[in-house]
């Protein structure tokens, strides 16, 4: 589905990321763990297509096609999408017009437990973070997409509505053959989806790729961030690595 | 453009020079200005002399439905000079939907229109004003708002096609506890724009809020003066956006609190730039295009485009 090879990437003249590989597989959960500012989200945006980063190195490929040098629509067209960490508001544009224009597929918002009159807000605009969520993913399920990147999904959640999100990815996206990418630094959302696969990124690197995420997990909480670069392609790394 | 005779539920409608229809509606007494000024002696303190075009509106009772006035150019090179007058008399809730507009956007024409609405004691007034025009044409529109003790004011100017020069003024007068907001938003594209705006918070306990959104393309210049002036103890804020999305376009926004009683409260913001990277990329990852994405922010920037409904009838298209 998506296969991401020894890309390198540039801000300015600063590296920020740095011989990435990663591979997700059709319906697979590949977690990408790592601290602050570890260069996660660039990633994320990198492989959406934002145009503030230069590829220095490596490719992008996605159902097969290199696209590398595609925009960020035409990476959507191709059923890639990106749920925000912190979505932008949008003055003066309901939710509702917004999802007459994307959808590609109706979404029945009863279906998730919401106060219906969020479609006729201005999107983001006083949302709260459980909200705003929501809101991310009802769009997200319209796209009708086939791969999609969670930027921290739980950041700022509860663990209820934490889960109550998760239940949806599962039956929404999951179900329907969908793969994920989820970037993270919580358990919580480990536990409830079960990535087949976890990564930890360290100062824009991945150190560590596991097909034991309770290990890697296990090791962060006790040792840190900072124990997965000593464990670097040894004992973690050896579970599984992308082929 | 359809024809402006055709269009149903126009209470008033001219075309160049000539009135083509009036529609009276009981509760009030609609004529062209210079009727109403050798009809009712009353009326010549609003008009600086007796008027050759333009409407005369008195709501003298409720009326539940809009009213409706449209100026219209059909022809080339036209000239009009509408003088209006609109009276809303005591506890009266009206609602007004105002266009001027041409046929053709070829035509060159001249319109310098004239208004003084009179907005009486405890009355409310909604007022929608519309105005099309076409590259060639020159505007200059001005109008007066006088509102008596209690009475609101509810004011949505919408101008999205703008002529090659739109000189626009307002002056506001605001008596005791009467309020007054403005949504004005204009996008100009081929054109030169100049807007003085003002308040004057002349009764205790008044209140005035003026919004401006104002977007400048294609070789574009705004120049947005907005004033509020506290003569007494009221309350008052401006805020005034603008968005540059060209290079060779610009915007001058000019944001003036001028408070003469310190009871009073003035406040004001102001911002001009261009569209924020991080929506474009937000809905680009929607898989909007760039230009879908621009045309869907600037959309939102300058309000919903609420179409002018009569009796479920959009009329509003009519004009467009």
């Amino acid at each position: 589905m998506l296969k991401v090879e020894n890309l390198s990437v540039k801000v300015g003249s600063k590296n920020i990321l740095r011989g990435i590989n990663i591979e997700i597989k059709k319906i697979e959960v590949h977690a990408l763990l790592g601290p602050n500012a570890s260069g996660k989200s660039t990633l994320a945006q990198v492989i959406m297509g934002f145009p503030d980063y230069k590829i220095t190195a490596g490719k992008i490929s996605f159902k097969g096609k290199d696209i590398t040098n595609l925009s960020i629509e035409e990476r959507a067209k191709l059923g890639m999408a990106l749920v925000f960490q912190h979505p932008p508001t949008i003055k003066g544009i309901k939710l509702s017009k917004l999802l007459e224009k994307i959808s590609k597929q109706k979404v029945d918002i009863k279906e998730f437990s919401l106060n219906p009159n969020i479609l006729e807000r201005e999107i983001n605009v006083g949302f709260s973070g459980g909200e705003k969520k929501l809101s991310e993913i009802i769009q997200i399920i319209s796209l009708d997409p086939s791969f999609v990147v969670f930027d921290e999904l739980d950041a700022g959640l509860d663990i209820e509505n934490l889960e109550r999100l998760t239940s949806i990815i599962k039956d929404k996206l999951l179900d329907n053959g969908v793969s994920i990418l989820l970037i993270t630094h919580r358990g919580d959302i480990l536990r409830f989806l079960k990535p087949d696969v976890a990564y930890v990124m360290l100062d824009g690197e991945i150190v560590c790729s596991s097909g034991n995420w309770k290990e890697v997990w296990r090791t962060i909480t006790r040792y840190g961030y900072e124990k997965c670069k000593e464990c670097e392609g040894r004992k973690l790394l050896s579970d599984r690595q992308p082929s | 453009m359809k024809n402006v005779r055709s269009a149903k539920g126009v209470n008033y409608s001219q075309t160049d020079n000539r009135v083509e229809k009036i529609s009276m509606r009981r509760g009030a007494v609609i004529l062209p200005s210079f009727k109403a000024y050798e009809e009712f002696k009353w009326t010549r303190k609003y008009f600086e002399q007796k008027p050759e075009e333009g409407y005369f509106i008195w709501v003298k009772k409720q009326i539940n439905h809009p009213l409706t006035t449209c100026i219209a150019i059909s022809l080339p090179k036209v000239s009009q000079e509408p003088r209006n007058l609109v009276i809303i008399e005591k506890g009266i809730e009206a609602e007004i939907y105002s266009i001027c507009s041409v046929v053709k956007k070829n035509l060159c024409g001249v319109h310098i229109g004239k208004s003084r609405i009179v907005v009486k004691e405890s009355s409310t007034l909604k007022m929608r004003h519309f105005h099309n025009w076409g590259r060639g044409d020159r505007v200059e529109s001005s109008i007066k708002f006088f509102l008596e003790k209690e009475a609101k004011l509810s004011y949505n100017y919408k101008c999205l096609a703008v002529p090659e020069t739109l000189k626009k003024e307002s002056n506001t007068f605001l008596d005791f506890r009467s309020s007054a907001g403005f949504e004005i938003a204009v996008l100009a594209e081929c054109g030169d724009v100049d807007m003085h705006d003002s308040i004057f918070l002349n009764g205790e306990k008044s209140s005035g809020m003026m919004k401006l959104r104002i977007i400048a393309d294609k070789n574009s210049k705004i120049s947005a003066h907005s004033k509020i002036i506290a003569n007494s103890a009221g309350k008052g804020h401006l805020d005034c956006t603008g968005l540059l999305l060209d290079e060779n376009s610009c915007i001058s926004a000019v944001p003036e609190l001028l408070n003469k009683n310190k009871d009073a409260t003035l406040t004001h913001e102001a911002s001009i730039g261009k569209i924020s990277e991080e929506e474009l990329n937000y809905l680009r990852s929607r898989g909007l295009t760039e230009d879908e994405a621009i045309n869907l922010i600037v959309t939102g920037f300058l309000g919903e485009n609420v179409p002018f409904l009569y009796k479920g009838r959009t009329l509003s298209k009519d004009y467009m």
